[in-house]
């Protein structure tokens, strides 16, 4: 191969760091678990979206009787509570507490099995009225809530199975650590609750109330 | 290179036995990235029989080769199977194989769920392929338009297969380019800042970003899909107060995108192939930069411009058809800069550079005609004709089959150790380039002339006939072309010369260790001074007391995002066989499900959960530092 037509290019050499002293890195794991959080934010927009799209050109969306209001607020602040508690462990975790931080750990397990349990009941109380065949509004309603439901389970399955670690792998465990990427996965599903409230529960009710007909 | 002890050592940390076990567990990259691109290769191979079936039964008027549901199915079959199973996959193929030589790195930042993809992606593709088992494969296009897709138009199964193998994929899709994020971000060698990264990264992590982005619509889309078919909702069905279109605007949404994906990691290759036979730098790198990721961001912003004839407010047309010239705008300036770097430089011909001049020159032919359907009139007269096809396959096959060749040639050497035969290769160029040029410009034409696409026959008398055989005579010298060059590949294998490190005198730090590289990649942790770090005189491998040989475990460095400055080593997981076991009882879960077998469907899916489980397990107190 012939040579180069320019002469080399600028260099700027980097500082040597003595890489033998540097730590292990954990935090790819986490920077992981974001990139996954923001697929499945995306995920829920995308359901938003279709539930919008389908409404738009609805004369009342389907919703001459909005959903009930109170079950999704005492679920929302089952849900907060239980993004607390875990916050409570991963502070616990950073002390090297691992005892109080898997009780926080199970605590938040138990919380989030109430959410399941409380929405199955909200669930029983809409189906009279209200199946995923009744209509459009039917389908996106319960599939955007099923959705969530599934992400409560997947986040207690991961939780559980941070559970079930040892002591010492709870916090360090390159590349992750599981206590964190399971508590961040985890606020991330409460945070997606706090849109379904307020788009699929709470507007509805304006919109009922600003009908003019 | 002689064996030193150092790397004896690494050897013994990084080697894969070579096993049954071993084969199925690794978690090395190189093992992988060429396993994607075998795999995906053979879906081109497959694909191109496909559509190869479809231009036998158009040769003629009123042919009778294939029936018409036949030709459906067949044409169908041949679109998914080309835009989802060869053409990303074979660019991520790529980029598993070279991203982490071309950054200094030993493996990606999560070499497991390397394994997994590349497992489920292979799966998908069987899944899909199980279809045409039952004569029932999909049958509605690629982009599968409802309310044609739903039960009562398509009681068979092709459509569930088409909705499951492509969540499936979208795992994969996902998972893969996770990976790329994060390795490309925080596993660069010392002193590679983001402005030193070589433009292959950039595309590859812009589509990466997308692919985080876009994929969730068509998973969304597809869900539907499945409720609606299955379950009785009412997403897609007007009776019930669905919306056909919504259909298409998340595949659309996603579809679009989409068409980058396949595209930037090509055009990235080039930026890369093109300078490397110019002798010289490429001119205009941070414009190249600037644009790849414009592209991406942009191509959000124009999906709708496959809707143009659904009919919306004028407004809306008009922002998305500005948004489509917009594109084309950064498109071309690669291209000006791509000609002014052989403008300005030495060109070399080898045939790695014929493949990536042969495709500048079909991009520009499928942009022109590209502009001119994104112009609202224009794509009302041609929309649904051969015309279009002849643009999606002068911007499809010019944007990733001939960069995908030009990278072959260039980077085989790397991957086998040996070199492919010039004469061969430019043999297999030209006749692949005539090939090409004859099976697809008259299809300009028969597509003004009004021949409609995706009919399974025409009568005779319209003029048609004639451009027909030709085009059909055409697509099979192209497919002629293709085989030149595999044949080449076996010859190579058999008797190429060898090729040492850097063959071709590039710039890139991928040419820095052996051909092909040891399973630790670099003995030494390379250090970049400068944007072509085999061009400059600094010595990237210059380590005197063997501070960066990381022979403690199997470590790599771990650098800040902008500026490369090391701030850790990372520590990369040994093989396992349980991302293999993961995949399998996915795939379980999906075949469980479409055969109606939902307990066991129920039991699989926990099963991969356990599989996840035991796959993360720290085993021993060691891992805890
Ligand atoms: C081997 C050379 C190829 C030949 C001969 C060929 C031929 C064809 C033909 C004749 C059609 C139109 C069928 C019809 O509408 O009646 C078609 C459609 C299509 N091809 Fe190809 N093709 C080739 C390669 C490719 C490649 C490499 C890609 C993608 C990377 C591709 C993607 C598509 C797509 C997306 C469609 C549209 C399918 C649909 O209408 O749903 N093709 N091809």
């Amino acid at each position: 191969m012939s040579t180069l037509v320019e002469s080399p290019p600028v260099q700027i050499p980097p500082p040597r760091t003595k890489l033998r002293t540097l730590p292990i890195d954990q935090t790819r794991g986490i920077q992981a678990v974001y990139a996954l959080i923001c697929t499945e934010a995306t995920l829920f927009l995308c359901m938003f979206g279709a539930y919008y799209y389908l409404g738009n050109n609805k004369d009342r969306w389907a919703i001459e009787t909005p959903p009930e209001l109170v079950y999704p607020f005492v679920l929302l602040a089952i849900l907060l509570s239980s993004s607390a508690v875990i916050h409570w462990g991963e502070k616990q975790v950073e002390k090297g507490r691992y005892g109080a931080s898997r009780a926080a750990l199970w605590f938040t397990v138990l919380l989030g099995l109430l959410f399941l349990a409380l929405q199955g009941m909200e669930y029983a109380s809409e189906w009279g009225r209200l199946t995923p065949d009744t209509d459009s509004y039917g389908s996106i309603f319960y599939t955007i809530t099923t959705l969530h439901a599934a992400h409560v389970i997947a986040g207690l399955l991961l939780l559980a199975y941070v559970g079930f670690l040892p002591h010492y792998g709870f916090a360090r465990r390159s590349p992750h650590m599981p206590y964190q990427v399971a508590a961040r996965y985890w606020h991330f599903v409460d945070f997606v609750w706090v849109f379904i409230v307020g788009l699929l529960y709470v507007i509805p009710h304006f919109l009922v109330h600003g009908h003019v007909h | 290179m002689a064996e030193t002890a150092v790397a004896s050592q690494l050897t013994e940390l990084w080697e894969t036995p070579k096993t049954l076990c071993g084969w199925l567990g690794t978690v090395d990259h190189k093992e992988l990235g060429i396993r994607y691109l075998v795999t995906a290769f053979l879906f081109l191979i497959v694909g191109g029989v496909e559509s190869l079936l479809v231009r036998i039964q158009l040769t003629h008027s009123n042919m009778n080769f294939l029936s018409p549901e036949g030709y459906n199915q067949m044409y169908t079959m041949h679109g998914v199977t080309m835009i989802f199973w060869y053409a990303a996959p074979i660019l991520s193929g790529f980029a598993i194989y070279l991203i982490p030589l071309m950054i200094g790195a030993r493996d990606l930042a999560f070499p497991r769920l390397n394994a997994f993809t590349y497992w489920t992606f292979l799966f998908s593709g069987i899944l899909l392929y199980i279809s045409p088992f039952f004569h029932q494969a999909p049958h509605a296009g690629w982009f599968a338009y409802v309310p044609y897709t739903l039960t009562e138009y398509s009681p068979g199964v092709g459509m569930d297969y088409y909705a499951l193998s492509l969540i499936l994929l979208g795992i994969s899709t996902t998972g893969a380019a996770i990976n790329f994020v994060v390795t490309i971000f925080r596993f660069r060698a010392p002193g590679m800042a983001i402005s030193r990264m070589p433009l292959f990264a950039y595309s590859t992590l812009t589509i990466s970003c997308v692919i985080v982005f876009a994929m969730p619509a068509l998973t969304a889309a597809c869900i539907f899909l499945e409720l609606d078919r299955h379950w009785g909702t009412h997403f897609f069905g007007i009776a019930g107060g669905g919306s056909t279109f919504l259909w298409q605007q998340l595949f659309w949404f996603f579809g679009h995108p989409w068409v980058y994906v396949i595209f930037l990691p090509a055009t990235g290759m080039i930026s890369l192939i093109i300078p490397a036979f110019s002798r010289r730098p490429v001119v205009g790198y941070a414009w190249i930069a600037i644009s790849t990721i414009l592209t991406g961001l942009v191509g959000f912003g124009v999906w709708l411009h496959h809707m143009f004839t659904v009919g919306m407010s004028d407004i809306a047309m008009s922002i998305f058809s500005a948004g489509s010239m917009t594109i084309s705008v950064f498109t071309s300036i690669q291209v000006l800069a791509w000609l002014a770097t052989i403008w300005k430089g030495r060109p070399v011909a080898t045939t790695s550079m014929y493949y990536a001049v042969g495709s500048v020159v079909m991009l520009v032919i499928g942009g022109l005609s590209g502009v001119f359907t994104g112009i609202i009139p224009v794509d009302w007269q041609v929309h649904n004709t051969y015309y279009v096809v002849a643009h999606i396959h002068y911007v499809l096959v010019g944007s990733n089959v001939f960069p995908v060749f030009a990278g072959f040639y260039f980077w085989l050497p790397k991957m086998t150790g040996r070199m492919m035969s010039e004469k061969l290769g430019k043999l297999s160029f030209w006749v692949m380039f005539i090939g090409f040029n004859v099976g697809f410009f008259p299809m300009h034409i028969i597509g003004l002339m009004g021949m409609p696409r995706r009919i399974f026959t025409y009568p005779a008398g319209l003029g048609f006939d004639k451009w027909n055989m030709v085009i059909t005579i055409g697509a099979f010298v192209l497919g002629v072309g293709i085989l030149i060059s595999i044949i080449n590949l076996f010859v190579s294998l058999r008797s190429g010369k060898l090729a040492g490190p850097n063959p071709w005198n590039a710039d890139g730090l991928e040419w820095l260790t052996d051909s092909p590289p040891p399973p630790y990649d670099f003995e030494h942790i390379p250090l970049v001074a400068s944007r072509h770090p085999l061009w400059d005189d600094y010595d990237n491998l210059d380590d005197p007391d063997d501070d960066r040989v990381l022979d403690g475990g199997r470590l790599t460095t771990i650098t800040t995002w902008l500026d490369a400055e090391p701030i850790g080593v990372a520590t990369i997981p040994e093989d396992s066989l349980l991302p293999l076991v993961m995949s399998l009882t996915l795939l379980g879960f999906f075949l469980a499900y479409q055969f109606h077998a939902l307990w066991i469907a129920l039991a699989l899916i926990i099963l991969t959960f356990l599989a996840g489980c035991a796959w993360m397990w720290p085993h021993t107190e060691k891992e805890v530092l």
